[in-house]
């Protein structure tokens, strides 16, 4: 019989929890800072599911624990139900998070257990077709993201803290800060979110996807964003954000080596990304209650998931990745 | 007197001239020919 525990019912929450309980677990225990929204959530799965009242980091008896509640208290967390040995599934795209989680690699490695870190649209579903495209080079050593959209107002309120923070790109062997809102990049993305400007910010992409490719010589990741986004990303937020997010959408390419040639990979997805970011939660929950993640510790899908087996099943619930044939090259990227 | 003002409005103008800079961003080219194409068959295999 297996149990999994959703900390945090928000928009990537919520479909997390129907995606579970219409799947891969018998029973569904939920948690939120807001218990009458806990329960509302509850009431729609049905008799599968149930609100637990005790305290976000209260110790947990389940197969699997999903953090997917608001960001910058993900590591925390962690780090209070670790000693509960069950793994541990996280959806945040905040760096101090990921810095947090990959830093309770020892932890989690001596009680025997994994910390699967960035589960969701990017990271998550980025590192995943990271993974599959590598496959196709001899050896890379650039991967890019973007991303387009936003879910949920927790995720709308990340992007938007985000853009206005430096970024973290890795280059030549060495983590390098940029502005956030600079470098501004045409990144065409899957029908119908075409192409969006992208730009630097805080995004944790990179220290996901360095680890999982020894040989990376650069790694960068943006966002799109327009006008007003960048100029108002310094200040509170000023307009209330949509409850569900609208369409997004994710790109990755990769350039390295094939055979004697230079070789240009470009992967990409489109959905809702509260939806994706559900989906992808899913899958990777499903991965660790069937104990098939790779290695014990703490880090992202890249290294955690075969990804073949990983895309299968997305596609199975219906988010499905696309690759760019065609001319798909810059002249310069800083 | 003279000076500080010059002073100012020449400040002035390249926090102008420094913001449009930022806001117009450079370069960027869209891909001239291809398409997406979802991923199916012997790729998902």
């Amino acid at each position: 019989m297996a149990r999994v525990a959703i900390i945090g019912v928000g928009a990537v929450g919520a479909r997390l929890a129907r995606q579970l309980v219409s799947t891969d677990a018998d029973e569904v225990v939920l948690r939120d800072e807001d218990r009458g929204r806990a329960e509302m959530v509850a009431q729609s799965l049905g008799e599968r599911s149930r609100v637990d009242t005790a305290g976000l980091t209260a110790p947990l008896d389940v197969d699997v624990v999903v953090l997917a509640g608001r960001p910058r208290v993900h590591a925390k967390q962690a780090a209070a139900l670790l000693a509960g040995g069950a793994p541990i599934v996280s959806v945040s795209d905040d760096l101090s998070d990921v810095r947090g989680l990959l830093a309770l690699d020892r932890q989690a490695r001596s009680l025997g257990t994994t910390v699967v870190v960035g589960a969701g649209f990017a990271p998550g579903l980025t590192c995943v077709l990271a993974a599959h495209g590598a496959r196709l080079f001899d050896q890379v050593d650039e991967i890019h993201v973007a991303k387009a959209g936003t879910g949920g107002p927790a995720c709308a309120r990340q992007h938007h803290r985000s853009l206005g923070r430096m970024s973290v790109d890795w280059r030549d062997g060495d983590w390098e800060n940029r502005t956030g809102g600079s470098g501004r990049e045409l990144c065409w993305f899957p029908d119908p979110i075409g192409a969006q400007d992208c730009y630097r910010a805080e995004l944790p992409d990179s220290m996901l996807l360095v680890p999982a490719f020894p040989d990376l010589r650069r790694a960068t990741s943006r966002m799109a964003a327009t006008r007003r986004d960048r100029l108002t990303a310094r200040l509170p937020m000023l307009w209330p954000t949509h409850p569900e997010g609208g369409p997004g959408a994710v790109r990755v390419e990769l350039r390295g080596q094939r055979g004697t040639a230079r070789a240009v990979v470009v992967f990409g997805a489109m959905d809702r990304p509260a939806v994706a970011a559900g989906a992808v939660a899913a899958v990777a929950t499903q991965f660790a209650l069937d104990g098939v993640l790779r290695r014990q510790g703490a880090a992202g899908l890249a290294e955690l998931v075969e990804p073949l087996p990983f895309l299968q099943e997305l596609a199975r619930r219906g988010v499905r990745a696309a690759t760019f044939d065609g001319e798909a090259t810059r002249a310069v990227r800083g | 007197m003279k000076m500080i003002r010059r002073a100012f409005v020449a400040i002035g103008m390249a926090a102008l001239v420094a913001a449009a800079v930022r806001l117009r961003g450079s370069g960027g080219t869209p891909p001239q020919s291809g398409g997406w194409r979802e991923l199916s068959g012997p790729e998902l295999d």
